[in-house]
């Protein structure tokens, strides 16, 4: 049963913890980014909000986007953090990690070329 | 007598031990080279998420077709579509130039070559003609082709930003700006009117309640007025000043038909085409005194003058071969003199601070392009 558990989820080391850490500090920071970069994105009018939940809350106003963009990451990077015993943690952080990197490369790239 | 409980003397000797070690010795490098190496794993992880985005971004950018081909030349430009759709309006300010290509609107920058898309948006299939002041660009968009409503938009060279200005029931002209002021002929409750932004508040202003062309230089606005299907006068208007007076364009009549007409600082330059001969003028004329002097005559197939200053410029066809030449005068003094020879027909001719644009299409033929040069001095 101990096996079949570890298997499941292989335990992770300390150093381990330390890279989610600082991946899940890199998320938060992306995330920060990625919503300042859209929010000046669409107040130069060349770009829509693709996604529909935030196209509702960037229409509700920009202060309810924030909170709504801002406050589901953090709870992401918390549930996160909360299983960092867990190597699959460690995966799921680099994987949304490495995503926003991309994006906000992406957006910073194409703000710049306005 | 008790012995007391300590001695006076030396105390007796402790034996000594290993010295004492401290509790984090060694330990706290290794935490510490554990911790850079962690934070570099992760930084590892963000720069290849980054990596990806900034790929993808140039993909993107590669396999983009609105960029036209751009090439310097010896006095400055020279445009060529890529995309067989057509260049047209074109629109000249001091350093930018807009234009359309079918659909889109394209800016470029005349000091560093970078070209812009403005529009349309992503729910407008259709503009008009763009017009760009030193600061602003303006045109109009519309959900799609052979639509008489639109909307106006604006971008700000300065913040970059691209906005809605106004809603138009019924597009009756092209928009012309200057400095912040921009303005258009359109229809409300029927009736055409010729009306006005300011860029810098988004505050409408009426300028008249007749239909019309309107130009703009600074605060002065002008258009034709007709009469029987001809152009009776000019009509200018102070939107600051809120007056409004008429001049008689100086021996405009017969069979001439007007080209267009260009307005700069108190002069107004117009052109008249006699289809019959093939054979124009071009006459420069005071706003306020209605002093007129010919620039041009005879020019054959000339295409709207245009005036920045004291120049004047206009392309007009060469009596051998059918090309064409764009030509320039200075009002101060001095003959006409040719700025460029264009093996092509020219349909527009542009002049704004030193420079000299033109658009040539030749139909089918070939593709459409733009050239851009700088004025003899």
């Amino acid at each position: 049963m101990t096996a079949w558990k570890t298997r499941r989820s292989p335990r992770m080391g300390p150093f381990g913890g330390r890279i989610l850490f600082w991946l899940l500090v890199g998320l938060w920071v992306l995330n920060v980014a990625d919503l300042l970069l859209t929010r000046y994105s669409l107040w130069l009018g060349f770009a829509t909000e693709s996604n529909g939940v935030m196209s509702y809350f960037f229409h509700s106003g920009e202060v309810p986007a924030g909170i709504f963009k801002v406050g589901i990451v953090t709870v992401g990077v918390l549930l996160l953090w909360r299983l960092r015993r867990y190597r699959t943690a460690l995966f799921g952080a680099a994987l949304l990690a490495g995503v926003f990197a991309a994006v906000v490369a992406y957006q910073a790239l194409w703000v710049l070329s306005l | 007598m008790p012995e007391p409980l300590t001695s006076a003397g030396a105390p007796p000797a402790i034996p000594a031990g290993p010295p004492a070690q401290p509790l984090t010795r060694g330990a706290g490098p290794r935490r510490r080279r554990s911790e850079i190496w962690a934070l570099l794993f992760a930084a590892l992880v963000l720069l290849i998420g980054a990596a990806f985005g900034a790929g993808g971004y140039l993909v993107e950018q590669a396999t983009s077709n609105w960029r036209p081909r751009i090439v310097p030349t010896q006095t400055g430009w020279r445009i060529t579509e890529v995309r067989q759709l057509g260049f047209s309006g074109l629109a000249l300010c001091d350093e930018r130039i807009a234009w359309q290509d079918g659909p889109s609107i394209l800016l470029l920058d005349l000091r560093s070559g970078r070209a812009k898309l403005l529009g349309p948006g992503e729910k407008a299939r259709a503009t008009w003609q763009p017009a760009v002041s030193e600061r602003y660009v303006v045109w109009f968009e519309a959900a799609r082709a052979g639509a008489s409503n639109a909307d106006a938009w604006t971008y700000d060279v300065a913040t970059r930003r691209r906005r809605q200005i106004a809603t138009l029931d019924d597009v009756l002209s092209f928009p012309s700006v200057s400095g912040t002021r921009t303005v258009w002929c359109t229809a409300r409750a029927g009736e055409s009117c010729i009306v006005g932004v300011d860029l810098t508040n988004n505050e409408s202003f009426d300028v008249a309640s007749e239909y019309g062309q309107p130009v703009i230089d600074g605060a002065l606005v002008a258009w034709a007025r007709s009469t029987g299907g001809r152009v009776s006068a000019f009509v200018l208007a102070d939107v600051t000043q809120g007056r409004s007076w008429t001049i008689i364009p100086s021996g405009l009549g017969g069979a001439g038909d007007l080209t267009g007409f260009d307005l700069s600082g108190r002069t107004l330059v117009w052109g008249q085409h006699d289809a019959q001969s093939s054979s124009g003028r071009i006459v420069a004329q005071n706003v306020d005194t209605g002093a007129a002097s010919v620039v041009a005559e005879g020019a054959r197939a000339a295409t709207a003058p245009s005036i920045d200053g004291a120049t004047v410029v206009w392309a007009e066809q060469m009596a051998v071969g059918g090309a064409y030449r764009v030509m320039g005068r200075r009002l101060g003094g001095g003959p006409s003199f040719q700025i460029a020879r264009v093996n092509g027909k020219v349909v527009t001719a542009l002049v704004s601070g030193g420079a000299a644009a033109w658009l040539v299409d030749n139909g089918d033929r070939s593709p459409t392009w733009i050239e851009i040069a700088e004025l003899p001095r």
